[in-house]
């Protein structure tokens, strides 16, 4: 008899897993950050522009605490931009909160620092053990509410790490209590988060993430509300962490990652691909830009032109240069060069490291990062600049082609 | 939704404790105690994990051990509170197929190679088979309690039970692996040496 029932009881759970399954939303495909302009349009954008303002550098305001990193942006709705970052004694210490502030461009300042989490209420939310919190990273949801993903460690290190979630409804100035997301079948161990989201035309959030325990790898989260609903691997082995996406059409996308190999192996910039909106990514051919064991930052700009921020370096942090391709061939080219401390003497150089891109209205560009990892510098980049590096770029490239010929 | 997820996993891992604590008990003092005992100290333990105890701790005990453990799949869960009712031990089937399944699905999870057998258990018919076709086999092979824990498993994963999506977190975790390979090479042990010892017994003289 008990085993009659087990059996009913038994079929009655498996119809229910199977319309469980048959509820899964279908895979959706890129929603482009942006619609490509032509280039006649913004050839006419560079003739009757203003005068170029030259790149613009401030800091973030400063917590009070001695060590800040990881600094991150989003777009608000009123026009000003809110960053994150993680402030504390020390990287990793259990007083690390995550900060916030929100920069009013007309103005030219950051308003006075706020914490939006930090390790007790984390832990209170969550349930669970939290010994310390880690990179934030922020994303605009469909229904226009701010979700902000962050790290937390319960046990160990960075290897041990998962992510949470917090939804704001007021563009960032109160929180939700937090929740987490289950992303690794290993006791729900090493997965971080650094890059920002992308979204999908479904209106749900894609997140670039990776695993740096066993393996070193890249997946992309889709994410519903603050819960995991699908993950595809974007690499593998233990080489590439720290994936950053470029939406190349609805289809078609490119990851670049921070190099994590063995000293033997090439220090240049890991490449993934997809063609099918991230269901499936191929491990490409290397940019072959250095890269030390550093994260780096992409974006695209409506024109089609992307940015990428980095220390191109086989070693050290000391430099940060910002690079651009024009979306058309792979050659990115250098149009600043942010620090760099190659003239110091080796003891005297200071670490230049995380560096996140964020475009406002698709023409210009904010850059964050680690400044020796006491402050966090935020440097805008005008329409009008960026255009007029693009323009360089062509002639410079155009000169290149004449020359071979 | 929060509130209530984590207060269903807090209760289960204050229960889970309790009972691990007690099988811990009667281990150590080689002495098995009565049903009602054995479900009353489970409760009464459970219960000291569950509740703040003030002191300094900001968390309950049971917050303490999900920070470090995670939330268990719902088969060891019910593996392990079904340990304190009076029942069939386990059979070495569900152990070795446990092991060959942590052995085979850990590495690739995990980062070896571009397939990752984690992204089945969002949306797999064939993982879904798997596991209806396994509870089935337990039931017909005279082990109704597995079909019992497989069918709670997936009635919990339909209705989002824990934080997870995937199929996997309530079917499998390392500790069910773990648990498995120490149990076979225990029953292993034993076997070798009642082998030995009947060989010793019929011995020619």
């Amino acid at each position: 008899m008990n085993r009659i029932l087990a059996l009913c009881f038994l079929l009655i759970a498996g119809v229910l897993a199977y319309l469980r399954i048959d509820s899964q939303p279908a895979w959706s495909s890129f929603k482009p950050s942006f619609e490509v302009a032509s280039q006649s349009a913004n050839e006419e954008q560079t003739k009757t522009k203003l005068p170029i303002s030259a790149p613009e550098a401030d800091w973030l305001p400063d917590t009070g605490a001695p060590s800040v990193h990881a600094a991150s942006l989003i777009a608000l709705n009123d026009g000003t931009i809110r960053a994150f970052w993680f402030a504390g004694s020390r990287e990793g210490a259990p007083d690390v909160v995550i900060a916030s502030s929100v920069f009013h461009s007309k103005e030219g300042a950051w308003s006075a620092p706020t914490v939006v989490m930090d390790r007790v209420r984390a832990e209170r939310g969550l349930s669970r053990y939290i010994a310390k919190l880690g990179n934030p990273v922020p994303a605009r949801m469909a229904d226009g509410r701010l979700q902000l993903f962050f790290v937390t460690v319960s046990i160990g290190g960075w290897a041990g790490s998962s992510i949470s979630s917090v939804i704001s409804n007021d563009e960032g100035v109160t929180w939700s209590k937090p929740e987490r997301l289950i992303t690794s079948p290993l006791v729900n161990l090493s997965t971080l988060v650094k890059s920002p989201a992308i979204a999908f035309e479904d209106g749900r959030i894609g997140l670039p993430a990776y695993h740096e325990w066993i393996g070193r790898f890249g997946e992309l989260l889709r994410i519903e509300d603050s819960r995991v609903i699908d993950v595809r691997r974007m690499s593998s082995g233990r080489g590439a962490i720290q994936p950053a996406i470029l939406i190349d059409g609805q289809e078609q996308a490119s990851a670049y990652f921070r190099q994590t190999r063995s000293s033997d192996q090439a220090k240049e910039v890991p490449v993934s691909v997809t063609k099918d909106a991230g269901r499936h990514w191929q491990i490409g051919s290397d940019l072959p830009i250095a890269n030390p064991n550093s994260a780096l930052a992409v974006i695209s700009l409506a024109n089609g032109t992307r940015l990428m921020a980095l220390n191109n370096l086989e070693t050290g942090r000391y430099r940060l240069v910002l690079l651009m391709n024009n979306g058309r061939d792979n050659d990115w080219s250098i149009i600043q060069t942010v620090e760099d401390d190659e003239a110091l003497p080796d003891l005297q150089r200071r670490e230049f490291s995380y560096p996140y891109l964020m475009t406002a209205n698709g023409r210009d560009a904010h850059l964050v990062y680690t400044w020796d990892r006491k402050r966090i510098r935020h440097i805008y980049f005008s329409g009008a600049w960026l255009e007029h590096a693009q323009h360089q770029m062509a002639l410079l490239e155009d000169k290149t082609e004449g020359l071979k010929q | 939704m929060t509130n209530h997820l984590q207060t269903i996993a807090l209760l289960e891992m204050s229960l889970t404790c309790g009972v691990f604590i007690l099988l811990l008990a009667q281990r150590v003092f080689q002495t098995e105690f009565p049903v009602f005992v054995r479900i009353l100290l489970a409760f009464l333990i459970g219960n000291v994990f569950f509740w703040p105890l003030g002191l300094s701790m900001e968390l309950p005990l049971a917050g303490y051990v999900r920070g470090m453990m995670g939330d268990l799949s719902v088969v060891t869960m019910l593996l392990l509170w079904s340990s304190v009712l009076p029942s069939k031990p386990i059979p070495l089937g569900f152990k070795i197929t446990a092991l060959i399944a942590a052995c085979a699905f850990y590495p690739f999870a995990l980062g070896f190679g571009m397939t990752d057998p984690y992204v089945w258990g969002y949306s797999s018919i064939s993982l879904l088979a798997g596991v209806l076709i396994f509870a089935l086999v337990c039931g017909l092979a005279g082990w109704v309690r597995g079909t019992w824990i497989f069918a709670l498993t997936l009635l919990a994963w339909s209705v989002h039970w824990h934080e997870s999506m995937n199929l996997w977190d309530y079917v499998l975790d390392p500790f069910l692996g773990l648990w498995s390979m120490i149990s076979i090479l225990l029953a292993w042990n034993q076997r070798r040496r009642e082998k030995a010892r009947s060989g010793f017994l019929f011995r020619a003289g």
